[in-house]
C-alpha cells in the first residue's frame, strides 16, 4: 500500500490548503445512512514479496500445460508465441495507454491496430476489420446481430438465422443472451455422417438474415463443402464464417470464397490460452456491412500539415455517440492482445504462416494415422480431411479415458459429452505445432491400453 | 516513418520453426479450399520488428509516460508485479476445460475475488464471467430481464437512466431488449427525484445510476431514489465506473442497488492497453444470484481423492447457478486480469478504504489548485465548476463555457494545449450535461507535486491566445488530426499497390 501511495503522511498539509482539517471532510456530502463504518473485513494488506510469493503457491498448485503431454483444445490451442511479443507488449506505453481519444499522442498504438485491421483483412479476404471484440464468441454473437440489421429488411425470414448444430453450447449461448434482445430466431443448419455440412438442409437458410458455420468446425473437420454454400443461401443473407486463423496458412480465405463476415478466436496468434482470457475475436467483414458493424475502427488521416496520421473513425456508429441506438455496447476490447497478435502475424510472414498451419496439421495427421490403428478406436469422420483435431470413438467413456490418462500425466483432449449429449464416447483430441512426435506416440500407446482394459481384445 | 508493409525481406525470416512432425506432402486440404494467393503480410526480421513497435510505442502515450488525468477512466499507476505473476504458467498456460483438480489455485483466486468484491459492493453474489464494464452491465441487466420473466412480470419494458450516464448504460440496456426511458438531470448536476418519480412505474424494470455520478459527485439522495424504484417493483442497478471513490467509504449495497458491475481495469489497475483488456465482474443481492452466469467458484468440503490435489481444507469447486442465463462470453471471464486485480487487492487487503480516500483527496485538491493557480494568473474568470458542490468524489468537471464565449477558446482547445506541456488530456465534451465539459480524474497514485504542477501548467494553458491554442498541439509526434477527412476519405487497412 505505502509504495502505491505518494501522498501517505502528507494529508493534512493537502487538507489543509482547502481548508478541511480531516480525511472525513472529503465525504461530508455522504449520508450517514449509507456509510460503511469499521475496518474491511478482509485481511491485512501485503507486501510486493508476499504477493508473489502466494502467486508462486497458489498458481503453481495449478497444472500448466506445459509439465504434462496435452491434446487439449476445442477452441483454444497451445500455439508458440515468440518471445520478442512478451517483450515488445510490455512497453508501458502500449500497456499503460487508455483507447486512443486523444490521437495526437497515441499515434503509435493507433497505427499498430491500422496496420492489425490490414494484417486481419488480408488474413481472412475481406476489406475491412475491427480491433478485436472480447473473443470468438461474442465475435460470432455480434456478427448475427449484424447480418439481421443488414439484411432485416429485405430477408423472407425475418429477424432468422441459421446456426450449425455443431457449435459448442457455451458459444450458442452467448449467441442466444446475445440475440434475444432484438428478438433473432436461432434455427439449426444439420450435418452429415462425416462431419460435412448438409448442404441440402443449408437450401431452408436462403431468404434468412445470415448463416453461421465454422471453418474448421467444432469437431475439426475441414468442410470442402462450404464453398458451395453462399450461392445456396443467396446475395441477400450473410455468410458468416467462424474461423481458426493459423489453418488460413493452407485452408482458402472465407473471403474468397463467400463469406460476408468472418470472425474468429484470435488466441492462437499471439497469446497464450491464459485460462481462456484475455484472448482476442476477430471481426472482419465486407463493405456493406462496414456502417452497421461492432467495435472501434482506426482509419488513416493526415493532420493539419498534412502528414500522415490516424485516428479512430466512423465513432457514430458506437455507444459514446450513439447511445442505445449504437450498433453495439462494446467499449472496452481487447486491443493489447490484438496488439500480440500483429506482431506475431508479422514476424511470421506469409510464408511462415503458411508453414505453421502445415505443422499444426502435421501433428494432426500423424495422430490420425497412430490413433485409427488403435483397436476398439475409431474415427467417425475418418474420411473428412481435419485441420488439428478430430473426434474419435472409444469403446468406453470419454470421461473414464480422460481420468486414465490424467494419472499417466496425460491431458487427452476434451470430452464431447459436454457438448453433445448422445455422444458420451467421443474424445475430441487436439494437436497444435507444440505436438511431437514422441507424444503422440505416447498418446496413442496409452488411449491403447485404456482400451484394452475396456474388455477390447488386443 | 517506419511502416510494417514497407518490409519485403526474405520468406520467413520473422522466426524460425522446427520441421513438421511429418512432410508437408503427407497432409491434404480439400481441393476445393486450398489458399490460392497467401496473406499479403510483411517479411520482417526479428530485429526491424523489435525496432518497428518500439518505435511506435515512442509515439504513444501512456501512464508510465506522464499525468493521465482522464475522467472516467481510473487511469492509476500499474504495478508491474502484476504482470509478472500474470506470465506465471498455472496462469498463462492453463486451459478453462481442464478438470477442476488441476485449477484449484486458480478458482482458490476466483474465490477471494468474490468474496473481496462481494464485501466492498454489500453484494451477496459475485460472477466473475464479465470481460469488461459493458458486458458486464449487459449481464446483469439480462439477469433482471429473466428475474422478472419467472415472476411473470413481463410487462416490465423499461429501463431509466440519467442523461448524465456512460454511453454503454443505455447500449447495454437496449441490446437486451429493452426501452430507454433518458431522464433529466438537476441544473445542479444531480439526480432529479421529480423527474424519476414521474416516469418510474409498473413497467419500469431497471434505474441504472453510477454513483458519484459522472460529475464526480455524490447523489445524496441515493436512498431515496432507491425507494422510488423499489415502489414500483423495479431493481436498481449500480455502474460500478467510479467504484474507486468509495471503496470502504459507502457501498452499492447500503444506497440500495441490486445489481453491480465493476470495471476491475479501472479500480482494481489491470492495464487499459490502449483500449484493453478489462474484466467486468457483477454482483448481485441475493435474490437476483441464481439467474448470473457460471461458472462461480464455490467452496465445499473434500470429497473422496480430491485431498491429494487440494490445497487447503476445502475444495473449491465452479458452479451455475439453477436460473444461469448462460454465457456472455464462451470460456471463465479474463482470468489473467482477475489475477492481476488479485495481486493489486493483495497490495491493500482492508486498507482499501485508504486507496479510495486518496483518490479523493487528490481529486479534491487538483480541484482546489485549478482554481488558485487560475486565480494567481488571472484568468479564474475562464473556467467555472461543470457543477456546483463543496467536496468533489474521485473526480470533477470544469466547464471551459467561459473561455469559449469570451476567447474563443474550448474544451477541445486547451485539451491540446495539455498535450504540449506533455500531460494526457482530460476527457472532454462528457458529461454532455456540461457545456465545454472537462472532467478530471487524477487518481491517488499522483503525488502532490504533480498536482501542483499540472495545475500551474493548467493555468499556463489557459493564457495563451485562442489563435495558438487552435494550432495546438505541435510538440507531438503529429499536429491536430483531421477526423473528418478520415471518415470521408475511409483509408481502412493498407494500399497495396498493386489494388
Amino acid at each position: 500500500m505505502v509504495d502505491q501511495l505518494p501522498n501517505l503522511g502528507r494529508e493534512a498539509e493537502m487538507l489543509a490548503t482547502m481548508g478541511m482539517s480531516s480525511m472525513e471532510d472529503l465525504f461530508s456530502d455522504i449520508p450517514e445512512e449509507v456509510r460503511m463504518r469499521g475496518t474491511l473485513p478482509l485481511p491485512d494488506a501485503q507486501s510486493e514479496e508476499e504477493i508473489i510469493a502466494d502467486a508462486r503457491r497458489l498458481l503453481g498448485s495449478n497444472v500448466a500445460l506445459g509439465e504434462r503431454v496435452s491434446f487439449l483444445g476445442a477452441g483454444l490451442y497451445r500455439n508458440y508465441v515468440p518471445a520478442s511479443v512478451f517483450q515488445l507488449i510490455t512497453r508501458g506505453e502500449f500497456l499503460t495507454s487508455y483507447t486512443p481519444y486523444q490521437p495526437e499522442v497515441s499515434q503509435g498504438m493507433l497505427q499498430a491496430m491500422w496496420e492489425f485491421q490490414t494484417l486481419i483483412s488480408e488474413l481472412v479476404g475481406l476489406p475491412i476489420a475491427n480491433l478485436s471484440l472480447y473473443d470468438g464468441s461474442t465475435a460470432a454473437a455480434e456478427a448475427i446481430t449484424c447480418s439481421v440489421r443488414v439484411h432485416g429488411r429485405k430477408a423472407t425470414q425475418k429477424n432468422t438465422v441459421y446456426v450449425s448444430e455443431l457449435t459448442p453450447p457455451d458459444r450458442m449461448s452467448v449467441m442466444q443472451n446475445y440475440c434475444q434482445g432484438a428478438e433473432i430466431k436461432i434455427k439449426m443448419l444439420r450435418h452429415n455422417p462425416d462431419g460435412t455440412l448438409n448442404l441440402s438442409s443449408a437450401k431452408e437458410a436462403a431468404g434468412s438474415c445470415g448463416v453461421y458455420v465454422e471453418q474448421p468446425n467444432p469437431i475439426g473437420v475441414l468442410d470442402g463443402g462450404l464453398p458451395l454454400l453462399k450461392e445456396i443461401i443467396g446475395e441477400h443473407t450473410a455468410l458468416i464464417v467462424g474461423v481458426q486463423p493459423i489453418s488460413l496458412g493452407i485452408v482458402e480465405a472465407p473471403g474468397n470464397y463467400g463469406a460476408d463476415i468472418v470472425v474468429g478466436e484470435g488466441q492462437p496468434l499471439g497469446s497464450p490460452i491464459t485460462g481462456g482470457g484475455p484472448i482476442y475475436g476477430i471481426f472482419a467483414c465486407s463493405k456493406p456491412y462496414l456502417r452497421l458493424m461492432p467495435g472501434r475502427i482506426v482509419g488513416r488521416s493526415i493532420d493539419v500539415d498534412g502528414k500522415e496520421a490516424y485516428c479512430l473513425t466512423l465513432s457514430t456508429r458506437e455507444q459514446h455517440i450513439r447511445r442505445h441506438r449504437a450498433t453495439s455496447n462494446i467499449c472496452t476490447n481487447e486491443t493489447l492482445i490484438a496488439l500480440m497478435g500483429a506482431m506475431h502475424m508479422a514476424l511470421l510472414g506469409p510464408e511462415g504462416l503458411h508453414d505453421l498451419a502445415v505443422r499444426n496439421m502435421a501433428a494432426c495427421t500423424l495422430g490420425k494415422q497412430k490413433l485409427a490403428a488403435i483397436h476398439g478406436v475409431s474415427l467417425p469422420h475418418q474420411s473428412s480431411h481435419h485441420f488439428q483435431e478430430f473426434v474419435i470413438e472409444l469403446p468406453g467413456q470419454a470421461s473414464d479415458c480422460l481420468a486414465y490418462l490424467d494419472s499417466v500425466g496425460i491431458v487427452g483432449g476434451f470430452d464431447l459429452a459436454r457438448w453433445y449429449a448422445n455422444r458420451p464416447n467421443w474424445l475430441l483430441v487436439s494437436f497444435t505445432d507444440q505436438s511431437r512426435a514422441n507424444e503422440i506416440e505416447l498418446l496413442a500407446a496409452h488411449i491403447e491400453a485404456w482400451a484394452a482394459s475396456q474388455g477390447v481384445s488386443a | 516513418m517506419s511502416h510494417l508493409f514497407d518490409h519485403h525481406g526474405a520468406p520467413g525470416k520473422g522466426y524460425s520453426q522446427p520441421a513438421p512432425v511429418l512432410p508437408a506432402t503427407e497432409i491434404s486440404v480439400p481441393s476445393s479450399l486450398v489458399r490460392k494467393q497467401a496473406a499479403r503480410w510483411p517479411r520482417i526480421s526479428e530485429p526491424e520488428m523489435v525496432r518497428h513497435y518500439t518505435w511506435l510505442s515512442k509515439r504513444n502515450f501512456g501512464i508510465d509516460t506522464g499525468f493521465y488525468p482522464l475522467g472516467s477512466c481510473t487511469m492509476k499507476h500499474n504495478p508491474r508485479i502484476n504482470e509478472v505473476i500474470a506470465q506465471l504458467p498455472g496462469i498463462a498456460d492453463i486451459h478453462p476445460h481442464q478438470p477442476e483438480h488441476h485449477l484449484q489455485g486458480l478458482l482458490s483466486i476466483y474465490h477471494e475475488m468474490q468474496h473481496m468484491l462481494e464485501v466492498c459492493a454489500g453484494m451477496d453474489q459475485v460472477t466473475l464471467q464479465p470481460v469488461a464494464g459493458a458486458q458486464g452491465e449487459f449481464t446483469a441487466v439480462r439477469c433482471i430481464q429473466e428475474y422478472f420473466r419467472l415472476r411473470g412480470e413481463d410487462q416490465r419494458t423499461k429501463v431509466i437512466v440519467p442523461d448524465s450516464a456512460h454511453g454503454t448504460n443505455p447500449a447495454s440496456a437496449a441490446m437486451c431488449g429493452f426501452e430507454i426511458v433518458e431522464i433529466p438531470s438537476r441544473t445542479d448536476g444531480r439526480i432529479d427525484l421529480d423527474a424519476l418519480r414521474a416516469v418510474a412505474d409498473e413497467t419500469t424494470a431497471v434505474m441504472m445510476i453510477t454513483n458519484p455520478n459522472t460529475l464526480g459527485l455524490f447523489e445524496a439522495d441515493i436512498l431515496e431514489a432507491s425507494a422510488i424504484v423499489h415502489d414500483v417493483g423495479g431493481q436498481m442497478y449500480y455502474d460500478g465506473a467510479n467504484f474507486n471513490a468509495i471503496l470502504g467509504i459507502t457501498s452499492p449495497g447500503l444506497m440500495g442497488f441490486d445489481a453491480v458491475h465493476f470495471n476491475l481495469h479501472k479500480t482494481f489497475s489491470q492495464p487499459h492497453g490502449g483500449g484493453g483488456p478489462g474484466s467486468g465482474p457483477i454482483g448481485v443481492k441475493a435474490h437476483l444470484a441464481d439467474f448470473l452466469p457460471g461458472p462461480i467458484v464455490k467452496k465445499r468440503p473434500i470429497m473422496g481423492d480430491e485431498a491429494k490435489h487440494a490445497i487447503e481444507d476445502m475444495w473449491f469447486g465452479w458452479y451455475e447457478p439453477v436460473h444461469s442465463i448462460g454465457k456472455v462470453q464462451q470460456w471463465h471471464g479474463n482470468a489473467g486480469a482477475v489475477i492481476r486485480c488479485w495481486a493489486y487487492y493483495r497490495r491493500y487487503g482492508n486498507g482499501l478504504k485508504t486507496m479510495s480516500e486518496h483518490a479523493v483527496l487528490n481529486a479534491n485538491y487538483l480541484r482546489h489548485a485549478l482554481h488558485r493557480e487560475a486565480e494567481k494568473a488571472g484568468v479564474s474568470d475562464m473556467i467555472v465548476d461543470g457543477a456546483e458542490t463543496d467536496v468533489a468524489k474521485h473526480e470533477f468537471t470544469i466547464s471551459l463555457g467561459p473561455a469559449k464565449e469570451s476567447h474563443g477558446i474550448s474544451a477541445m482547445d486547451i485539451a491540446k494545449g495539455l498535450l504540449d506541456m506533455g500531460y494526457m488530456a482530460p476527457t472532454v465534451y462528457f458529461p454532455l450535461v456540461v457545456p465545454e465539459c472537462m472532467m478530471i480524474e487524477p487518481t491517488e497514485t499522483e503525488s502532490k507535486e504533480t498536482l501542483d504542477t499540472f495545475a500551474e501548467d493548467f493555468a499556463k494553458v489557459l493564457q495563451v491566445d485562442a489563435e495558438t491554442l487552435h494550432a495546438a498541439p505541435i510538440t507531438t509526434p503529429v499536429r491536430r488530426v483531421d477526423e473528418v477527412y478520415a471518415a470521408r476519405n475511409l483509408c481502412l487497412r493498407h494500399p497495396y499497390d498493386e489494388d
